[in-house]
């Protein structure tokens, strides 16, 4: 599987850098080179590496922070119809110095832009973003002097939800597809052992993977009835 | 007096209208022109110099207009139709309401580009001074006397004047966005709050002030809305809310979306209310179309509304409780709105901004078995809102928090410019669908809700029972559901009925023009007010004979409401404000646009 690396040494930005920092880079998965060193290392190193995957992943503490619609839905998963706690999300943290991610839940206003920032800053690592919803995606129906089209101008996005706004279905499986992420990540297991870079799994496209399944569907159902 | 008649409008009664007559009086003949339009109330053209005497007369007459009710502008450099109309490149207007009356009226100012200047009205209504802040953001009038006329709506590092025609509409025409740690740090730095800036000291004899930024992002502010509290212990001396960090330009989205194109921005403008917004903005385009829509799309229209109406409650229920701490309502009444969604989704296809409201009607005809869902949910309902009632609204934590906490009289609250539920929580019984029946609901039998108090355990309370007023009005749809077209047989009906789009090519030609270019409307200007979800909301368009507007105006609720902040807010706690903010029922959307 090949991955992107981000390494978290230019922590002290030049005042002209450009959100995200940091920099990225393709790369194959580290342990494959372990692999050719020790097979024993590179077999414990995996088997952590999962379990902390496991632990991060199923209990993500979603950031309280909403722009506009996106939110009203994104709260509508919280609520006992769609019970996000089946997803070991619904620690709800008002400070984003607690919370695992963010969701950029509606438009992303310039004059909000860089309070965004400000917030994403205050989290602290790990930490993940979801995109829900056009706007935040790329400005959606908002063309428009004081939205930025997208926040990925300036945060580095893991998950991107389509909709406007989109379903708290939507949202939850969303919210999955970042923790199928999480599973394969590779982060320091601790600040003195082994590689201190952020590698992220390369995951498939969904719009790749369900074409097919997709257009299948050649008769939709008229409106006419219920 | 003269008439300026620009338009093939329809003769206005306005001659009549004893306010004009009155003005005349006192005035003389010569002071205003009078310009007809579609708008419903008299519109004046009156002098600056005039202006000012103009609005204390009309503030102090017997049943005087209480309610600034709108005040912005319109950039007319680029209109072609305004004959008979004085010169004007800049036009600030002035929108009064008269409760006792039940009448309105729109004083216009006519201004030289070179020559924008305004005298403030603050001193005679307290809540023009964040609209007057709007127009100087958004037009760059200069009001004189205005006690801190400062930008509202964009960051103050913005250059540029958004709504002048020669403004650029798409973040596309500008440069890509982009953030670095120095812009930053400076946008930041231009986002402190300077106390001295708005007259505010740092400490009295006795204490230090200290001041507590709350937002733009917190828990209790339902969005990104800031306040900036100054603090002596727990008492809050004073407090500035700080806007338009949702400012999405709706208003300038009129001016380059068709007629029919702009509808989906309308329902993201107070996004709880769903197709409620649809309303007061097909309605004002089917008065310059001249559409009268069929009996059927009308009461499917209520319907669909009041469902809307209370979908948008509930939510307020579940956030207004879980901010007095009460954390389990909101996953009762969020159930509550599932099964709502579940109807609205069944007839519109979509959950919260299903855009499915015409001009000339609704997007199409009710499935077969609307009913049976609808009465499921109608039926659902009452059971619940006892619940809430016994568990909550009787609930002694509940009252203490909320009982004769953030109350202001009926008087302060036409003042400000509060409308819809909050306003009748002061007892005053103002109610658009009562008093100035639009859309049939003249046809339905209901109640309006009243408090006493106009504390902020009526404003909740008034709510739970507007709920049940809602349904009874959606009982009687479904009880009378008039038979008929949803679509209006009308050239300009957008997109035409499709039986009539199959015909021939003619109507084939028709309909593609209409859903490609948009419907075209003679010049005029319209105006439609409603009883909204939040209070009195309403769209002002400005046609110049094109495919898309010259000028969208929203006058929506909760602007108005939270700049009364600080009038009910000074001298209680903060625990009192996060009550007050919850039981405002705002949405940022609502409130910047
Ligand atoms: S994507 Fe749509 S629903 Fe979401 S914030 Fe934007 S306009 Fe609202």
């Amino acid at each position: 599987m090949a991955y992107t690396l981000t390494r978290a040494d230019d922590v002290i930005a030049a005042d002209n850098a450009r959100y995200p920092l940091g920099e990225r880079q393709r790369v194959e998965d580290p342990l494959d080179q372990q692999v050719h060193r020790s097979v024993f290392t590179g077999k414990l190193e995996e088997v952590l590496h999962s379990a902390v995957n496991w632990g991060r992943k199923n209990s993500l503490w979603p950031y309280n922070f909403g722009l506009s619609c996106c939110y009203v839905e994104m709260t509508t998963a919280f609520t006992a119809p769609h019970d996000i706690a089946r997803f070991g999300s619904e620690v709800i943290r008002a400070s984003p110095r607690q919370a695992d991610f963010m969701v950029i839940a509606g438009t992303c206003f310039i004059k909000m832009a860089p309070v965004i920032q400000q917030l994403y800053d205050q989290m602290l690592e790990p930490k993940w973003v979801i995109s829900m919803g056009s706007c935040a995606n790329s400005g959606g129906m908002y063309d428009i002097y004081s939205v930025v089209q997208g926040v990925d101008k300036f945060l580095p996005v893991d998950v991107y939800v389509p909709g406007c706004p989109p379903r708290p279905e939507a949202f939850l499986q969303g919210l999955q597809l970042l923790q199928d992420s999480i599973q394969e990540e590779r982060r320091p297991l601790s600040w003195v052992v082994g590689d201190q870079g952020v590698y992220r799994a390369e995951m498939p496209s969904q719009r790749e993977k369900s074409r097919a399944q997709r257009i299948q569907t050649t008769e939709l159902r008229t409106p006419d009835s219920i | 007096m003269n008439v300026a008649t620009p338009h093939d409008t329809t003769a206005n009664e306005a001659q009549a209208d004893p306010v004009v007559v009155a003005l005349m009086q006192r005035f003389g003949e010569h002071a205003f022109v009078e310009q007809a339009t579609l708008i419903g109330m008299p519109v004046l053209w009156v002098a600056r110099e005039a202006l000012v005497e103009m609005l204390s007369f009309l503030r102090g007459m017997p049943e005087p207009f209480e309610m600034l009710f709108d005040l912005s502008a319109n950039d007319e450099r680029l209109r072609g139709n305004r004959q008979g109309l004085p010169d004007s490149d800049f036009t600030v207007f002035y929108q009064l309401l008269s409760v006792s009356r039940n009448r309105d009226i729109m004083l216009k100012v006519a201004l030289a580009e070179s020559d924008l200047e305004m005298p403030s009205i603050v001193s005679l209504y307290p809540n023009a001074n964040w609209y007057e802040r709007e127009v100087w953001d958004m037009f760059g009038v200069v009001f004189h006397g205005h006690p801190h006329l400062t930008r509202i709506l964009m960051p103050p590092t913005w250059i540029g004047h958004p709504l002048r025609k020669d403004h650029s509409a798409r973040a596309t025409e500008f440069d890509p966005y982009t953030l670095t740690v120095e812009g930053q740090d400076k946008e930041q730095a231009a986002l402190k709050f300077d106390p001295e800036a708005w007259g505010m000291r740092r400490g009295n004899e006795n204490s230090e002030f200290m001041f507590l930024n709350l937002g733009p992002n917190h828990p209790s502010a339902h969005g990104a809305f800031r306040i900036v509290l100054q603090l002596e212990g727990e008492e809050i001396v004073d407090c500035v809310p700080d806007i338009g960090y949702h400012h999405r330009g709706a208003e300038k989205m009129g001016e380059r979306q068709s007629w029919h194109s702009y509808i989906p921005y309308t329902d993201r403008v107070d996004y709880t209310g769903g197709v409620m917004n649809n309303l007061p903005y097909i309605l004002a385009v089917e008065k310059l179309a001249g559409i009268t829509v069929t009996d059927r799309a009308r009461t499917i229209r209520v319907m669909m509304a009041e469902l809307f109406r209370i979908s948008s409650h509930l939510l307020f229920l579940g956030t207004y409780l879980q901010d007095l701490g009460a954390m389990s309502p909101v996953f009762y009444s969020f159930s509550d709105r599932q099964k709502s969604y579940e109807v609205i989704e069944a007839i519109t296809g979509f959950r919260m901004h299903p855009a499915w409201f015409r001009i000339g009607g609704v997007a199409q005809d009710l499935p077969k078995g609307w009913d049976r869902l609808m009465q499921g949910f109608v039926d659902w309902m009452p059971k619940r809102l006892h619940e809430y009632e016994r568990a909550m609204m009787e609930n002694s934590i509940v009252r203490e928090r909320t009982r004769n906490v953030a109350a202001y009289s009926t008087q302060e609250a036409l003042e400000w410019g509060v409308t819809g539920p909050n306003l009748r929580a002061t007892g005053c019984n103002y109610d658009l669908r009562k008093k100035r029946p639009y859309s049939g609901y003249e046809n339905f039998d209901f109640e309006v809700p009243l408090g006493g108090n106009g504390d902020a355990f009526d404003r909740g309370q008034v709510r739970i029972e507007e709920m049940r007023q809602s349904l009874r009005i959606i009982q009687q749809c479904i009880d009378h559901m008039p038979a008929g077209d949803y679509k209006a047989d009308h050239p300009l009906t957008t997109p035409p009925p499709r039986d009539k789009m199959l015909q021939h090519i003619e109507t084939l030609i028709t309909h593609f023009l209409q859903v490609s270019w948009g419907p075209v409307l003679k010049p005029n200007e319209s105006q439609q007010m409603i009883e909204a979800t939040k209070g009195i909301n309403s769209y002002y368009l400005t046609s110049d004979g094109n495919t898309m507007s010259y000028r969208t105006r929203i006058r929506t609720p909760s602007f108005p409401h939270l700049q009364q902040i600080p009038a009910v807010m000074r001298g209680g706690f903060v625990p009192d404000l996060i009550a007050h903010l919850g039981s405002i029922d705002f949405v940022m959307a609502d409130v910047d646009r």
